[in-house]
């Protein structure tokens, strides 16, 4: 993931884009709105469900409290133990085929 | 708009745009962040709507909006950390992982 970028960025001829400086930019732009889009979605909606979750009392400061917080490490620990405990069993089940 | 002028003229177009691509993907992030905050400080600073925001609703909001932050945060460092924690094990349990 790293080493287009930065190759990218240091053997590039700076005054103009030729053809294969336009397909490289495309590819960059492909590989970052991946890379941006997926965790930066799953985090985005990992906050939403711990949040729905672990602040459930009347909101009567702007931090987390001690409880919140920890509640909401949990949260995502567990969430994802969940995920892989889905992925891992689906595994399973493909080489018991 | 000046800025993005300047910016293609003295640095190379492909890094400007690069650099623009970015701050796109920053500013999708932002917004995406607000629309959330929104919808969940809404829901529960504004039970039921009346014909003005009150002053408790207002600060109900700003709290809100903070908390609301906070746990982006951590969720984000929890997660990131998590990751990077199972990517450890997976090559072998030991060196870093791509983060």
């Amino acid at each position: 993931m790293d080493s287009p970028t930065s190759s990218l960025e240091q053997n590039v001829d700076l005054s103009k884009l030729s053809d294969k400086d336009k397909q490289e930019l495309q590819q960059f732009v492909v590989n970052e709105s991946q890379k941006s889009s997926d965790p930066a979605k799953s985090v985005h909606s990992l906050t939403e469900t711990c949040f729905k979750k672990c602040v459930t009392g009347a909101i009567r400061s702007g931090k987390l409290d001690k409880g919140e917080e920890s509640c909401t490490q949990n949260c995502v620990d567990r969430f994802l133990d969940a995920n892989f405990t889905v992925i891992r069993h689906l595994e399973q089940m493909r080489g018991s085929v | 708009m000046d800025s993005m002028n300047s910016f293609g003229a003295s640095a190379d177009p492909k890094s400007a745009v690069m650099n623009q691509v970015r701050q796109e993907a920053a500013m999708n992030n932002a917004r995406l962040l607000i629309e959330k905050i929104n919808d969940h400080c809404f829901e529960r600073c504004v039970p039921k709507p009346g014909s003005s925001l009150s002053s408790g609703e207002t600060t109900c909001f700003t709290q809100c909006m903070e908390k609301y932050m906070a746990a982006w945060n951590t969720v984000s460092r929890q997660y990131i950390g998590r990751i990077q924690q199972e990517q450890g094990k997976a090559a072998g349990g030991g060196s870093g992982g791509m983060f």
